[in-house]
């Protein structure tokens, strides 16, 4: 019986794939033919084994190769153009528009206020002597 | 079975059941060198930047690498988003492919070691299969040629379908219960009928290991659907 065992595990499965050479094949059919317990148990492992060889064929979904095909390309471009390359060109253009519109925006309120500024630097100059200023009145401007 | 084994005849020439594993390993040597002349042409192509042999490698191979996919991982959606991820590799490792060896066989390689690193993370996740292959109708739609063989084609009568269909559904759920470098033997060998060489080309095993560990796996197999054989 321990010389059963080692056949089935050394042998039994291989020679059920037919993948023992001719002399070694031999040697196992002898065996076997001894062993009513190894013969049950290579009838079981057969009967497994084509059973789980039955089982159907598996397809890939029909749209499977757009699919890859889409995610190639989404990486080609990512890897030619970084970052840029996943977003798409009007994307990219709106994004430059509206950079461009809060610059601007930005730059206009900065100028809007420059000159309230120059008056209020005005307003702190000292007056000349003996001309003092009305208390709360507007500073007058030398030239 | 006990006349075959009296030494009258070797088993394997009167054996009449041949598995389709064995039927599809017959497939002649001459088609086999076609495949591998076909492949590398498709390979210098891709090389070349010609996107028509990808398409065509992908269309050759989708069936093989998803029906492996979802045999190894047992959810339609994480196995289609897996053979993508491998035809991706593809396309991007092609010029590292050295056209020693077939080429199916490091088309394989990619395959099995992105299945391996996705089931250690969805280990880490704790992933579990939500649809079960047999469950979904395109499990079912046949290809070109259609399925090789079915359970049900081999009963006739409803009640033998639907025990047909209740064996394929313990097998497919046994199998996912199984070690993964056990599950992935028998999808290779069983399931896909690769022979010893080519999957040794895949796995890197020594054939001895290859034979003890396809064995184990199958006896392991075997205990587990038991129940479903009596």
């Amino acid at each position: 019986m321990p010389a059963a065992k080692d056949t089935s595990a050394e042998l039994m499965s291989a020679y059920l794939d037919a993948e023992l050479a001719a002399d070694d094949a031999a040697a196992f059919e002898e065996q076997l033919a001894h062993d009513p317990d190894a013969q049950s148990e290579f009838e079981q492992l057969r009967k497994v084994v084509s059973l789980v060889s039955s089982l159907p064929e598996v397809q890939a979904p029909p749209d499977f190769y757009e699919k890859v095909s889409k995610r190639v390309r989404r990486r080609q471009l990512f890897a030619s153009e970084g970052m840029w390359g996943l977003v798409s060109l009007p994307f990219q253009v709106l994004s430059i528009i509206v950079i461009l519109t809060v610059a601007a925006l930005y730059m206009m309120a900065q100028l809007e206020q420059q000159p309230t500024a120059i008056e209020r630097e005005t307003v702190v100059l000292p007056a000349a002597p003996g001309s003092a200023p009305a208390e709360g009145g507007p500073t007058a401007i030398r030239p | 079975m006990a006349t075959a084994v009296s030494g009258q005849q070797p088993l394997v020439r009167e054996e009449p059941e041949s598995t389709p594993a064995q039927r599809k390993e017959a497939t002649s040597t001459e088609e086999r060198r076609a495949a591998d002349l076909r492949d590398r042409r498709l390979v210098r192509r891709l090389r070349q930047g010609d996107q028509r042999a990808f398409e065509e490698l992908v269309r050759l191979y989708q069936n093989r690498i998803f029906g492996l996919m979802l045999r190894m991982i047992g959810n339609r959606q994480e196995a289609e988003d897996l053979a993508q991820e491998v035809f991706i590799t593809l396309h991007r490792a092609i010029g590292q492919y050295r056209g020693e060896g077939r080429f199916y066989t490091w088309l394989y390689r990619i395959a099995t070691n992105t299945c391996k690193n996705r089931i250690k993370y969805l280990r880490g996740r704790n992933f579990h299969r939500s649809v079960p292959v047999e469950d979904t109708p395109e499990a079912h739609d046949p290809g070109e040629g259609g399925p090789a063989v079915r359970l049900q084609g081999q009963v006739a009568g409803p009640e033998a379908m639907a025990e047909g269909t209740r064996l394929q559904s313990a097998i497919q759920r046994e199998l996912a219960q199984l070690d993964p470098e056990h599950r992935l033997l028998i999808i290779l060998r069983d399931i896909q009928g690769l022979s010893y060489q080519e999957i040794l080309g895949i796995t890197g095993l020594q054939e001895g290991t290859l034979k003890s560990r396809l064995h184990r796996a199958r006896i392991a197999l075997k205990d587990r659907l038991a129940p479903y054989l009596e």
